[in-house]
C-alpha cells in the first residue's frame, strides 16, 4: 500500500493530505448539500415571513389612512392587555409603520424561530437519529462539521429573512431604515434560536424532544416578554424575544439589543460545540436507562400504546396551558392600570366599564389558549401519521387490532388531551381570578369559558384526522396550514375589519366570547356535529386505503 | 388444505407494477420458502396477505378468509415478523414483545422466557439501544411465543449471527412439528434449503417457479466434463444440452436432469476416457432465476411445477 503510494506520481493538489484534517473538515461540502436539500423549504419560510410583513403593511396603510383612525387604534391597543400580550411593546404607534411592526413582529419572530429550529435539527439530530450522520462521519467529515454546517445554514437563512423583510417592507412604502431594523430584529431572534437549538440537539437524543425543548423555551420566553410588556418593567429583558422587539423599529431603531441577540447566539453555538465533544455519536448527554423487562398490565391495547407514546407531550401541554392560565389570570388586574394610565384611551372610550374590559381581555386570552390547545391536538393526531410512515403501525395492524381501534386510540388521546388542556387553563385562570376578586362565582365562569372552546378545538383536530384518513401524504402540511390560518384569523380579522365570512372560516370564532358574551348552544352543537362528521369521514377513508409502506 | 392461496395478484403503486399476476399456494403445515431478488415483490405480497395493502386484481385467500375484509379475525390466528423491524424508541424490548403478543391474542409466558433465553436477548433495553440483530430478535420472540397457526416471516433472519440463525432454524422445525404453517421470505439459500418443504421463486412480481426442493433440484443442470476416444460430435443436436464447449480434447456442457441419461448414452457410444460431473445445486437455479439472462435463455417459459 505504502509502496504504491510512493510510486504514484505526485499530485499537484493536496486536498487529501491527512495533515489537513481537522474537526471541521467537510463543512463546506455538507453546507452545500444541506442548502440543496433545504432550498425549497427555506424559500417558503422566508417568503412566508416577508409576505406577512408586506400584507400587513399594505392593509395597515389603507386601514389607518387618517390620523384619527391611527389615534383610535393607539387608544384601543395601548389599553388592551390581551393585544400587548400577543404582539409586543406598544411603542411607535404614532406612525402607521410602527403599527405594522407592532402587529406583525410576534408572528414573524415565531416563523424565524421555527425556521431556525427545524433547519438546525434536520441536519444534526434528525440525521444522527436516522443513522445518516454515521455514514457521513465515516467519510472525511470532521466531528464538528455537521453542526457547523447546520448552524451556518440556519444563520444564512435568518440573514436572508432579515434582508427580504427589509426589502419587502421598503417596497410597500415603509421607511427604509426602520424596514431593515424590523427585518434585522426577526433575523436576530432567529439567530438566538439557532443557538438554542444547537445546544438542544446535544442535550437530548430524540428529534421529537428537541422540538419540545425549543418550542417550550419559545413559549416561556414569549410569556416572559408578554408579562414585561404589559407591566412595562424589566421582565422583558429576561427574554431574547424581548431583546429583539426592543429594537423598536420605525421609532427608536435601536441596534444594540440586536447585537445582544447575536452575542448570545454565538455563545450558545460555542456551548453546543462544547457539549458535542462530551457525548457519543447518536446519544444525548445522558445514557438511556434500562426499561422494564415486561410490560405493565395496562399496556395491552392500542389505547394503552397511544397513551404510553403520547403521555410526555400530553403532560407538557396540560402543564403549559395551566401555567399560561395563571399568567393570563394574573395579568387581568393590569387591564385596569393600563386603561387608567392611558389618556388617549380614556378620551376615546370615555369612562369605560372596567369589568367589561377585563371580561373582553379574558375572552381574548381564552381564544388564544384554544388555538394552542388546537395546535396540541393537531400534533397529537399527526403522531398517528408518524407511526404509520415510520412503519411502526404495521406490526400493530398485523395483530388483531382493527384500523379503527388503532386510529381511534390516537384520536382519543388528542381529543381528551386537548379538552384536559383547556380545562386546566380554565381552572388556573379561575383560581387566580377568585383570589384577585374574592368572588367565588368567577371560578365557574372561567372554567365554562374555557370549556366552551372544546368543540372548536375538536373541529381543528377533526380536520387533521380527516386529512390523515383521506390525504395522508398532505396531512401534516395541510393541518398545520389550517392551524396557521385560524391563528391569523383570530389575531387579525377583527382589527382589520375583514368581511364576516373570513372570520367564520375559523371554528374558534364561532364560539361565544365568554365571559364577555353569554353562552349560546347553537354554534357549539354545530361544531360538535362537524367534528363528528370529520372523524367519520376519516375513519371511512382510513379503512379503505393502503397503509403507507415507506 | 391450503393456508394461503393467491392467484393472479396485481398491485400497482402509481406507475410501478409491484405485483404483476402473482400466484402462490401454501399448504397447511408446510414451511414455504418465498424467494426472489430485491424489489421482486415479496414484502408487497406479504402486506397484501396481511390486509395492509389492498390488491388491485386477483384472488387472495388466507386461512379461508379474505385478508382485507376479515383482517382482524385472521390476525388472531397469525403472527408476523416484518422485514424492517422498527420499534418504539422509548419502549423496552420486553414491553414490545408483551404488547405485540397481547394485541395478537395472548402469548405463553413460559415460551416467552424460554425464547428470550435461547435468543440471548436482554428484554430491558430500550429499542433505540438495540443492535439490528437484536431488534430482529424482539420481533421473532414476539411471533414465536404466540400460538398462531400461521407464521408470516419477511426475511426474519437478516442481521442474525450464525449461532442465532441455528437457533431460529431449530425454532422453525419445532413450529413445523406442531403442525403449524410458515411462510418464510428469505435471501439465504442455505436457510431455505434447510427449512422449506416447498419454495416459490418470484421475479418482477410474477411467480417463475414453485415446487418442492426435489422438484426444483430436478430442474437444475448437471455440469459434465468428458474426454472421449472419438471426437465428441453430435452432442449439440441433443435436447437438454446447453453451453457446449470443446477444450483441448475435452468436451464440457451443462445438461438438464431429464436429458442426462441420453447425453451419457451418447458419450459412452464415443468411448469415455474420463468423466467428471458436478451435481446440480439449488444455488445455481436461484442465480439463474435471479439473474438477467433469464429472459433470453428460455427458462422463463417453463411451466411452474406443482405438487
Ligand atoms: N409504497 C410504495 N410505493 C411505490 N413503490 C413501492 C411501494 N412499496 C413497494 N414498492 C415497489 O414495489 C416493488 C416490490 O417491492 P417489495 O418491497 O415488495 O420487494 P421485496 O421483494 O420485498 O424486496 P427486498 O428483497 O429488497 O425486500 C419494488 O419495486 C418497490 O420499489
Ligand atoms: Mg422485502
Amino acid at each position: 500500500m505504502s509502496t504504491q503510494l510512493s510510486e504514484a506520481p505526485a499530485r499537484p493538489t493536496a486536498p487529501d493530505r491527512p495533515g489537513r484534517s481537522s474537526t471541521t473538515t467537510g463543512t463546506a461540502a455538507l453546507f452545500r448539500f444541506a442548502l440543496r436539500r433545504d432550498r425549497v423549504r427555506l424559500t417558503v419560510w422566508i417568503a412566508a415571513g416577508t409576505a406577512m410583513v408586506a400584507l400587513q403593511s399594505v392593509s395597515s396603510q389603507s386601514f389607518y389612512d387618517s390620523p384619527g383612525a391611527l389615534a383610535a387604534y393607539r387608544a384601543s391597543v395601548g389599553s388592551n392587555a390581551a393585544t400587548i400580550a400577543l404582539a409586543g411593546p406598544p411603542v411607535g404607534l404614532d406612525t402607521v409603520a410602527g403599527a405594522v411592526a407592532f402587529e406583525i413582529s410576534a408572528t414573524v419572530m415565531l416563523i424565524a424561530a421555527l425556521m431556525a429550529m427545524f433547519t438546525v435539527t434536520r441536519h444534526t439530530r434528525a440525521d444522527e437519529e436516522a443513522g445518516r450522520t454515521e455514514l457521513l462521519r465515516s467519510a472525511r467529515v470532521g466531528r464538528h462539521a455537521p453542526l457547523l454546517a447546520a448552524v451556518l445554514l440556519a444563520a444564512l437563512a435568518c440573514a436572508a429573512l432579515a434582508v427580504a423583510v427589509g426589502l419587502g417592507a421598503t417596497a410597500t412604502g415603509l421607511p427604509a431604515t426602520g424596514s431593515f431594523v424590523l427585518g434585522a430584529s426577526f433575523g436576530a431572534a432567529g439567530q438566538v434560536f439557532t443557538g438554542i437549538t444547537a445546544v438542544a440537539v446535544q442535550v437530548t437524543g430524540h428529534t421529537r424532544s428537541v422540538y419540545g425543548l425549543v418550542g417550550g423555551l419559545f413559549a416561556v420566553f414569549f410569556v416572559l416578554r408578554a408579562v414585561g410588556d404589559i407591566e412595562g418593567n424589566w421582565v422583558v429583558w429576561t427574554s431574547p424575544i424581548g431583546w429583539a422587539q426592543a429594537a423598536h423599529p420605525f421609532s427608536d431603531d435601536a441596534v444594540l439589543p440586536l447585537l445582544l441577540c447575536l452575542v448570545v447566539a454565538v455563545v450558545l453555538v460555542l456551548g453546543g460545540f462544547a457539549l458535542l465533544d462530551r457525548r457519543d455519536l447518536g446519544a444525548g448527554l445522558t445514557q438511556p436507562r434500562p426499561g422494564r423487562a415486561s410490560a405493565t398490565p395496562w399496556l395491552r391495547s392500542p389505547l394503552g400504546l397511544a397513551v404510553r407514546l403520547q403521555r410526555g407531550a400530553l403532560l407538557a401541554w396540560v402543564l403549559g396551558l395551566a401555567l399560561l392560565g395563571v399568567v393570563y389570570g394574573a395579568l387581568a388586574d393590569s387591564v385596569e392600570t393600563l386603561i387608567a394610565g392611558n389618556e388617549e384611551a380614556l378620551a376615546v372610550f370615555g369612562d369605560p366599564d372596567v369589568d367589561d374590559l377585563v371580561s373582553a381581555y379574558l375572552s381574548t386570552t381564552f381564544s388564544i389558549t384554544a388555538l394552542l390547545a388546537a395546535a396540541y391536538a393537531v400534533s397529537s393526531v399527526l403522531r398517528a401519521r408518524t407511526e404509520e410512515s415510520d412503519q411502526r403501525a404495521e406490526p400493530v395492524l398485523a395483530t388483531a387490532t382493527s384500523r379503527s381501534a388503532w386510529l381511534g386510540s390516537h384520536v382519543a388521546v388528542a381529543l381528551v388531551g386537548s379538552a384536559l388542556a383547556m380545562t386546566a387553563s380554565g381552572v388556573t385562570t379561575g383560581v387566580v381570578r377568585v383570589l384577585q376578586t374574592g368572588e367565588a362565582a368567577a371560578f365557574g365562569r372561567m372554567v365554562g369559558a374555557a370549556l366552551a372552546y372544546v368543540p372548536a378545538v375538536w373541529v381543528v383536530a377533526g380536520i387533521a384526522v380527516a386529512l390523515f384518513g383521506l390525504l395522508p401524504r398532505l396531512a401534516a402540511a395541510l393541518s398545520w396550514a389550517a392551524v396557521g390560518l385560524f391563528l391569523v384569523i383570530t389575531m387579525f380579522a377583527e382589527s382589520f375589519d375583514w368581511p364576516g365570512w373570513v372570520g367564520d372560516l375559523s371554528p374558534v370564532s364561532w364560539v361565544p366570547l365568554m365571559p364577555l358574551e353569554p353562552w349560546t348552544t347553537g354554534p357549539v352543537l354545530v361544531l360538535t356535529a362537524l367534528a363528528g362528521a370529520l372523524l367519520a369521514a376519516s375513519f371511512a377513508g382510513f379503512r379503505r386505503r393502503d397503509l403507507a409502506t415507506g | 388444505m391450503t393456508a394461503i392461496s393467491v392467484a393472479g395478484l396485481v398491485k400497482t403503486f402509481g406507475a410501478t407494477r409491484a405485483l404483476d399476476g402473482l400466484d402462490l399456494e401454501v399448504s397447511t403445515g408446510e414451511v414455504h420458502g418465498f424467494l426472489g431478488p430485491n424489489g421482486s415483490g415479496k414484502s408487497t405480497t406479504i402486506r397484501v396477505l396481511l390486509g395492509l395493502l389492498r390488491p388491485d386484481a386477483g384472488q387472495v385467500r388466507l386461512l379461508d378468509g379474505d385478508p382485507w375484509r376479515d383482517a382482524v379475525a385472521l390476525h388472531r390466528r397469525l403472527a408476523y415478523v416484518p422485514g424492517d423491524v422498527t420499534l418504539w424508541p422509548n419502549i423496552s424490548g420486553g414491553e414490545s414483545i408483551d404488547l405485540l403478543g397481547r394485541l395478537q391474542g395472548g402469548l405463553d409466558p413460559r415460551r416467552r422466557a424460554e425464547l428470550l433465553d435461547r435468543f440471548d436477548l436482554d428484554p430491558r433495553k430500550k429499542a433505540r439501544t438495540y443492535s439490528k440483530g437484536n431488534r430482529q430478535k424482539v420481533a421473532l420472540v414476539a411471533a414465536l411465543a404466540s400460538d398462531a397457526e400461521l407464521l408470516v416471516l419477511d426475511e426474519p433472519t437478516s442481521g442474525l449471527d450464525p449461532l442465532m440463525e441455528a437457533v431460529f432454524q431449530g425454532c422453525i422445525r419445532e413450529v413445523r412439528a406442531e403442525g403449524r404453517t410458515v411462510l418464510l421470505s428469505s435471501h439465504i439459500l442455505a436457510e431455505a434449503e434447510a427449512l422449506c418443504d416447498r419454495v416459490s421463486i418470484i421475479r418482477h412480481g410474477r411467480t417463475v417457479q414453485s415446487g418442492s426442493l426435489d422438484e426444483l433440484r430436478h430442474l437444475t443442470r448437471t455440469a459434465i466434463t468428458a474426454e472421449t476416444v472419438r471426437p465428441a460430435a453430435g452432442l449439440e443436436s441433443l435436447a437438454g444440452v446447453h453451453d457446449l464447449r470443446h477444450e483441448d480434447g475435452r468436451v464440457r456442457f451443462d445438461v438438464d436432469t431429464d436429458a442426462l441419461d441420453g447425453a451419457l448414452r451418447h458419450l459412452t457410444g464415443l468411448g469415455v476416457v474420463s468423466l467428471t460431473s458436478a451435481p446440480p445445486t439449488l444455488e445455481e437455479l436461484f442465480l439463474r432465476h435471479y439473474g438477467d439472462e433469464l429472459a433470453d435463455d428460455g427458462t422463463a417459459a417453463r411451466e411452474p411445477v406443482r405438487s
